[in-house]
């Protein structure tokens, strides 16, 4: 048996040397698939991040009525945070609101009216793991009913919009997955049924000695398997190398996955097995 | 070992072979003879499941061409060596691999591989040659290989579909003669030829066919 098996490795990599042309076509197709779709990934794994930094940067600020004292204002900081969607809340009373005027127009508003008549408000932060713009929104129109608040400012639609396009984007970018790794199955069975065809004459003496279909198969599994590795791990390398220059030559923080590599290869083997499979299973009855 | 039940293989309406009976001893050594198109290696081919029949059924080391699976038509074929009139051999291997390839296919471990090799390539006289390819070799020598391939396993039975075709009428004489030794060993022969001299002087069993049909046995 270990024979046997130590004779298929050898035909799938005797073979693997022997077909150079087709070969290498398979693992340019590989390569160039791969290429487009590593770089999509780091896209995607990006937006997936730009997200959350949108949703981290997610807040909405209530003014208070000047009526509401700090008591009352502490009092409703308490029932607000036993809300869910809620993480944290910031109270910001009059003389922090002044310092915040003096830090961004440079002017101290006491001095300039000779009174503050800057309101009390509350910054309040939301929870990024149950995110629902639906829930926040409920929330933002409930508290505007309260007599204690004066107005409230938040860049919800603004974030829904970027949100949206990022979706939209997402889903184009699922299409293209699919498209290309349907492509890859195509392109890489059909390399094989060029292969196999011209090797007919192989194929044909081994089934009259008596071969059976999967002893056939398992060189260009063998084949098809060096192909997808080879292929693949250009195609991280590529995309890996590419994004650490482009990092560092326009000063930018794009993250990439530390499992690209994995991913890539893993998902490269799978199109060439069954990509493999399909086209001996037309030839190979 | 061998049944042919009433078989018709139908190419087209004008070829084919039509309504054979047949039956072919273990040990048996017989001719099966006729013009070009008579149906010989249709008939050989029927025996090793490249083609069915179209009605009958063909009954081959306990293989029945009506129940086999597709699967499985791999294990008849390795009880079964072939001999071809155009070698089919592996024109990247050397004599050695070429030979070496059905006793991979079964499995067998490299040192007994080798033993059996060297068996079969003394018994066909090529010794000597096992590191050629095969485009060095004369149409002859291609023809031995292709034997030394088809008893290297030690099948039950051996096919030959036209052996001597291309060759001289000595080298055909040489083939014949490997083809009697493994016969005397117990292995059933069966030889597809249109060369009436080369089995005159025999004295085994002759099946001629004529446009498809079974004219004398």
């Amino acid at each position: 048996m270990i024979d046997k098996i130590a004779f298929l490795f050898t035909e799938g990599l005797k073979s693997f040397l022997r077909n150079k042309l087709t070969n290498f076509l398979c693992i340019i197709t590989i390569l160039i698939n791969f290429t487009i779709l590593g770089t999509f990934f780091i896209a995607g794994f990006n937006t997936d991040n730009l997200t959350n930094f949108f949703r981290s940067k997610y807040t909405f600020e209530i003014f208070l009525q000047e009526k509401v004292d700090l008591d009352q204002s502490n009092a409703v900081i308490k029932q607000l945070e036993s809300n869910p969607v809620i993480s944290s809340i910031v109270l910001i009373d009059k003389d922090k609101s002044a310092d915040i005027f003096l830090e961004e127009f440079g002017e101290d508003v006491v001095d300039m009216l000779g009174y503050n008549p800057l309101p009390m408000s509350l910054k309040v932060s939301l929870e990024k793991s149950n995110f629902d713009l639906n829930k926040i929104e409920l929330l933002i129109s409930e508290i505007e009913k309260y007599d204690f608040v004066d107005s409230i400012e938040y860049r919800g639609v603004y974030i829904d919009n970027i949100e949206d396009k990022i979706n939209l984007f997402i889903f184009f970018f699922l299409i293209l997955v699919i498209a290309i790794v349907f492509i890859s199955i195509q392109m890489i069975s059909n390399t094989v049924k060029l292969s196999m065809s011209n090797r007919s004459d192989f194929i044909e003496i081994l089934q009259y000695n008596g071969a059976s279909n999967m002893f056939i198969k398992i060189p260009f599994f063998i084949e098809s398997i060096l192909q997808s590795i080879i292929g693949a791990l250009i195609a991280f390398l590529l995309v890996n190398y590419s994004f650490i220059v482009i990092n560092s030559y326009f000063n930018l923080n794009i993250q990439i996955d530390n499992f690209l590599w994995a991913w890539m290869i893993g998902l490269s083997l799978i199109i060439g097995i069954y990509a493999s499979n399909k086209a001996m299973k037309r030839i190979l009855l | 070992m061998v049944e042919f039940k009433n078989i018709t293989y139908n190419y087209s309406s004008k070829s084919g072979i039509y309504n054979i009976d047949l039956n072919i001893q273990d040990d048996e050594f017989c001719f099966l003879v006729g013009p070009t198109g008579s149906g010989k290696s249709t008939l050989l081919k029927l025996l090793y499941f490249d083609l069915f029949p179209d009605k009958g059924e063909v009954n081959v080391l306990g293989y029945s061409s009506s129940k086999i699976k597709n699967k499985d038509i791999h294990r008849a074929r390795k009880k079964i060596g072939v001999i071809f009139q155009d070698y089919k051999l592996l024109k990247q291997r050397t004599v050695y691999e070429n030979i070496a390839l059905p006793l991979h296919i079964n499995g067998v471990g490299r040192k007994k591989i080798s033993n059996l090799v060297n068996e079969a390539l003394e018994l066909t006289e090529l010794s000597h040659y096992s590191k050629k390819f095969p485009n060095q070799l004369s149409g002859g020598e291609q023809q031995r290989v292709c034997i030394a391939r088809a008893i290297v396993k030690n099948p039950d039975m051996i096919l030959a579909d036209e052996p001597t075709g291309n060759l001289d009428p000595t080298t055909g004489h040489r083939i014949l003669r490997i083809l009697e030794q493994i016969n005397k060993e117990g292995t059933c022969v069966i030889m597809a030829t249109h060369n009436y001299k080369l089995i005159a002087e025999k004295s085994y069993r002759v099946i001629e066919l004529d446009q498809g049909r079974m004219v004398s046995e």
